[in-house]
């Protein structure tokens, strides 16, 4: 088995932070769980009944709370804010602020408000910034599409809408280059990039292959298509053929109804499809290149 | 353009363009060249003529008969006999299932006489890609009307008469949305046009914009016009490329004769239009989410109010209306609200394009006036369920919405009754389900479906379609257990009171009104381990009847797991740890012999295809004694 | 770029209308060329042309012309049947682009049957 080496530091007490601690801590780790209320516990400690099991919050948190207190690796520390993370995942140095009390604890009702009229407690430390640079591929037709768009309203859907086209997928050094163009933060980026399902992390094949598994189609045997266009290009869903010609996806209705079961590769709709098609439609394409 | 004798109105919709409608448009050209006919006939493309099951098709004017299933083969002998020698070729006219004689009128075809065509009043008349032929079918004479002769409280006014309801699903009136956004003192307003056709199972508004774009622009202006806005959105699905181009195409067309722009046919008023893309994400056609979309914002829906028409995109108000609501304004202009509210029933009025699919003999898209009863759409219009299947149940509003059993069959559409039923209206989907269709299967796929496309922002709707989904499968795979259907509908519950927006607080449906209906199927599936559908593949098994088995080996040619053993003149026998139940060797048993059938339950028990092929005994047409 | 004036669109919509009339179905009178192998032998093509060369001219096209097949005269052809609003049919035989033109303008346009080239008026009972 490997060493554990170091420590782990979990920010947040609440009941997410709080597994992760133990659960580290059982692997052998020291851990240091962080939390900048007085206490750990969270929001969970605040609710009745939790869903969609409806168990009763506290019956699920205690013998955590309990768990973690006895820890002999975990060590709590309250009331601190980080103040500085520096190094790389692996290696980092946390620079905590732990706050003074100040206070009489024999007096002190929990009522909070010297926490809430802190002046440091949201304190952030702005990263080092590189300027980032395109790569000769993609550098020109990066810059236009960013150029056409500039100033439109909201012009982030259309930038990424059109480099998503141009390249079949988004490259991750166009996603930094927009984000110091456009000033939008790369997290916001990637959080749109990853919530529509026609962008693409990872490069795709030419042409894409959409098999349409809308109700009418998941009903005429969609899956079925599915089955057949994974066995004749010798790939599994949202993969790519190795020579990148081919990606297989599966879409939610085309509004083919009529036709189904249909499949979409590029713009062009195939309707009453049958596996039996399939291996020539797919010769098709490979002529073409 | 010269004078001609016949117009061929081939259809151009994105279901006959699959089917080879461009072959056929080159076929036709090539022949009547051929015989000499193309200065006196020519072929007009038109959009979606909303008999897609008939596809690739074509209706000749003025004779107004109609061809489907066209293929470039028929054409030499179709040009020749009919518009040679007007003799119209029966063979591929449109004939009812079980009955011989065609129709050749497009008028006398049940599908199309029932219909209500208001919406949809082009389609198949015009060439969407010509503001010409829009402009001859009285197009933009309502604007005309309303630049010239009405205030815009007056056209709010009109509209609110009409009864007009949101054709997106809520059906909020259209009248009021709009007042609401006129009174409202920031500026500048936006008008937005939804075409964010998520549903599975829905169409109608890629139909629109398929087949007559320029009645969606135009109301889109009268809108503008009522309200107070200069500039708008389309919003559309970038799975509909074809829809796009057609709008991008009418948009510059309208921009060019100046219907849209500054100074709208001299009137002083000006409004222009943007067209935005979507990128797949299911929840983008919840309206505030198309907002943040269109912002570039993550989209997600957030807590309303402040509802859009207070405060929209960029913050300011914004009326938000789906495809057809748009098209449906200028025809209320023109003809007045006293004739559109006249149509339809005392809450819902005028008409709804629903698109029919699934297990029916004619699938397409259709318009029906509101308060039709689902019979008269599934029997009349439908022509009913294909085979001697038996009729089971209706799914409309999608994902979000249920299942309308064959005992509501006679239930009017309108928005109250569908919702009363434990559905809804939606955008307009309808799938017909024969008694092949498994009611649990079908909430699965759509919990399925609505446990993708959750944003993930409510804990209910994320995690809640998770535990359904959990629970369905388990039932789906014959691991149900006592209780499961109670907590169904306990999460069921949860999920629609705590959920934010119309995904969350719809997704349920499809389970909670198949629990309501078709409880005894999930009890089956629960206690006896049955799915009397067959379609459930853990509760099912294939099986070779030894007396209809011939022992010709096709089944276990084909059987992709190599499941079945056998040799010629052999009683083939499938081994069921092999097979993986795909289907093909039912597929590809002969009709004439189909000894291959599926079986669940307790009929299952005894199966187990350990035993040895053996050979065929009877002679021809006896059975096999064993 | 034209931008249009009320006045120019209306203007627009009438000149549109001309070219998709066959499909509105309003129609005064209707004008069926017979076109079996017999008639098309006589020369029943340049019939069709010739009355579409007419309708060509007319400003409001309220004119049908439809094909069949043969009428069952073939000694006759080319013919051609005419149909007016609410009156009975009559039959037309041994056509030529002339006499096209002449039944035009006094049957179709004038209202009165053009006796001289007349074979028959209405039709034979059905069945």
């Amino acid at each position: 088995m490997m060493d554990k080496v170091g420590a782990v530091a979990v920010l947040g007490g609440g009941i997410s932070g709080m597994q992760a601690a133990l659960d580290l801590a059982e692997s052998g780790l020291k851990v240091y769980l962080v939390d900048n209320k007085p206490s750990i516990g969270g929001v969970m400690a605040q609710l009745d009944k939790t869903f969609p099991t409806n168990d009763c919050a506290m019956c699920t948190m205690a013998p955590r709370l309990v768990e973690i207190g006895r820890h002999k690796d975990i060590e709590i520390i309250t009331l601190s804010d980080i103040e500085k993370i520096k190094g790389e995942a692996g290696n980092f140095n946390i620079i905590l602020n732990k706050k003074p009390t100040y206070l009489d604890e024999e007096k002190c009702t929990g009522c909070g408000t010297c926490i809430a009229n802190c002046p440091t407690r949201n304190l952030v430390q702005p990263l080092e910034k590189t300027k980032v640079e395109l790569e000769p591929q993609f550098r020109e037709k990066v810059l236009e599409i960013i150029k056409i768009n500039k100033d439109r309203e909201g012009p982030l859907m259309s930038v990424l809408q059109q480099i998503n086209s141009t390249f079949n997928y988004l490259p991750e050094n166009a996603l930094k280059y927009v984000s110091q163009e456009l000033g939008y933060p790369l997290s916001h980026i990637l959080m749109i990039a990853t919530f529509y399902s026609s962008f693409s992390l990872v490069p795709r094949g030419k042409h894409i292959i959409n098999i349409c598994m809308g109700t009418a189609c998941y009903v005429k045997g969609g899956e079925r298509l599915m089955d057949r266009f994974s066995e004749v290009l010798e790939i599994k869903e949202n993969e790519t053929t190795p020579d990148m010609l081919f990606t297989l996806k599966t879409v939610r209705c085309i509004g083919c109804c009529g036709l189904a079961p249909a499949a979409m590769i590029g713009d062009n709709v195939y309707g009453k499809l049958s596996t039996k098609d399939i291996p020539g439609i797919i010769e098709k394409y490979k002529t073409m290149g | 353009m010269a004078v001609r004798r016949i117009e061929l109105m081939l259809c151009t919709g994105t279901g006959c363009v699959a089917g080879g409608a461009f072959r056929v448009k080159e076929a036709l050209e090539n022949e009547l060249k051929k015989q000499g006919l193309d200065k006196e006939i020519s072929v007009i493309i038109t959009g979606c003529n909303g008999f897609c099951g008939q596809g690739p098709l074509l209706v000749v004017q003025p004779d107004e008969i109609f061809y489907g299933f066209l293929n470039p083969e028929d054409i030499p002998v179709l040009v020749q006999e009919h518009f040679l020698k007007g003799r119209p070729v029966e063979k591929l006219m449109f004939t009812p299932p079980e009955k011989k004689e065609p129709i050749p009128l497009l008028s006398e075809i049940p599908f199309f006489q029932k219909q209500l065509l208001i919406v949809l009043r082009n389609k198949g008349i015009i060439d969407p890609e010509k503001i010409d032929e829009y402009i001859a079918r009285d197009g933009y004479t309502a604007l005309e009307k309303v630049l010239t002769s009405m205030t815009p409280d007056e056209v709010i006014e009109e509209i609110t008469h009409s009864g007009l309801r949101g054709r997106g699903g809520a059906g909020f009136s259209t009248g009021t949305k709009w007042k609401i956004c006129r009174s409202e003192q920031k500026r500048p307003k936006y008008i937005i046009c939804n075409c964010d056709e998520g549903d599975p199972g829905a169409y109608m508004d890629r139909s629109v914009f398929e087949s007559d774009p320029h009645t969606a622009i135009e109301g889109m202006i009268i809108g503008a016009y009522a309200i107070g806005v200069s500039s708008g959105y389309i919003y559309v699905r970038t799975e509909y490329p074809l829809a796009i181009k057609r709008m991008e195409l009418a948009i510059f067309q309208a921009r060019n004769y100046g219907l849209l722009g500054t100074n709208i046919l001299d009137s002083g008023f000006s409004f222009d239009l943007e067209i935005r893309e979507g990128s797949g994400a299911f929840v983008c056609g919840e309206e505030t989410s198309l907002i943040h979309s269109i912002e570039g914002k993550g989209p997600e829906p957030r807590q309303r109010p402040p509802f859009p028409v207070q405060s929209g995109i960029w913050d300011y108000p914004t009326v938000i209306n789906n495809v057809e609501t748009w098209a449906n304004v200028p025809v209320i202009i023109n003809r007045g609200a006293g004739w559109f509210s006249k149509i339809g029933t005392e809450t819902s009025k005028g008409t709804k394009i629903f698109s029919l699919v699934g297990k029916i003999n004619n699938t397409g898209l259709i318009e029906v006036p509101m308060g039709i009863t689902l019979r008269e759409v599934v029997y009349d219009i439908g022509g009913g369920i294909p085979g001697d299947k038996e009729f089971k149940a209706v799914q409309t509003g999608g994902p979000s919405g249920g299942c309308i059993p064959v005992s509501m069959i006679d239930v009017p559409i309108d928005y109250e009754s569908l919702t009363n039923a434990g559905s809804m209206m939606g955008s307009g989907g309808m799938i017909v389900m024969d008694e092949e269709t498994c009611m649990v299967d079908v909430a699965k796929f759509f919990i399925q479906f609505t446990n993708d496309e959750s944003c993930g922002k409510c804990t209910t709707c994320r995690d809640g379609s998770e535990a359904l989904l959990e629970v369905l499968e388990n039932i789906a795979n014959g691991e149900g257990k006592e209780g499961d259907l109670e907590f169904l509908e306990e999460v069921g519950i949860a999920v629609k009171d705590a959920s934010m927006c119309g995904l969350g607080t719809t997704l349920p449906n499809p389970v909670l009104s198949t629990l309501k209906y078709f409880r005894d199927e999930y009890d089956a599936h629960i206690n006896e381990g049955r799915c009397s559908a067959l379609v459930c593949k853990n509760l099912i098994k294939y099986y070779i009847l030894p007396e209809k088995c011939t022992g010709c080996r096709l089944c276990l040619k084909n059987c992709p797991p190599e499941a079945i053993k056998g040799e010629l003149k052999h009683i083939h026998i499938i081994d069921q740890s092999k097979c993986t139940k795909c289907g093909t060797c039912l597929d590809v048993c002969p009709p004439k012999i189909s000894a291959i059938i599926k079986v669940t339950g307790k009929e299952t028990e005894n199966i187990t295809g350990t035993e040895d092929p053996y050979p065929v005994k009877r002679k021809k047409g006896e059975k096999n004694e064993t | 770029m034209e931008q249009l004036t009320l006045d120019e669109l209306r203007k627009k919509r009438k000149e549109a209308q001309k070219d998709i009339y066959l499909r509105e179905g309003k129609y005064k009178s209707k004008i069926i060329v017979h076109m079996g192998t017999c008639g098309i032998a006589a020369g029943a093509r340049e019939i069709v042309s010739s009355f579409l060369g007419e309708i060509d001219m007319l400003n409001e096209k309220d004119v049908m012309l439809t094909t069949s097949g043969c009428a069952g005269l073939c000694s006759m052809e080319p013919m051609a049947t005419v149909e007016l609003l609410n009156l009975p049919s009559v039959k037309y035989g041994h056509l030529t682009p002339e006499k096209t033109r002449k039944i035009f303008k006094e049957h179709i346009l004038g209202g009165g049957i053009v006796k001289e080239y007349a074979i028959g008026i209405g039709s034979e009972k059905g069945g």
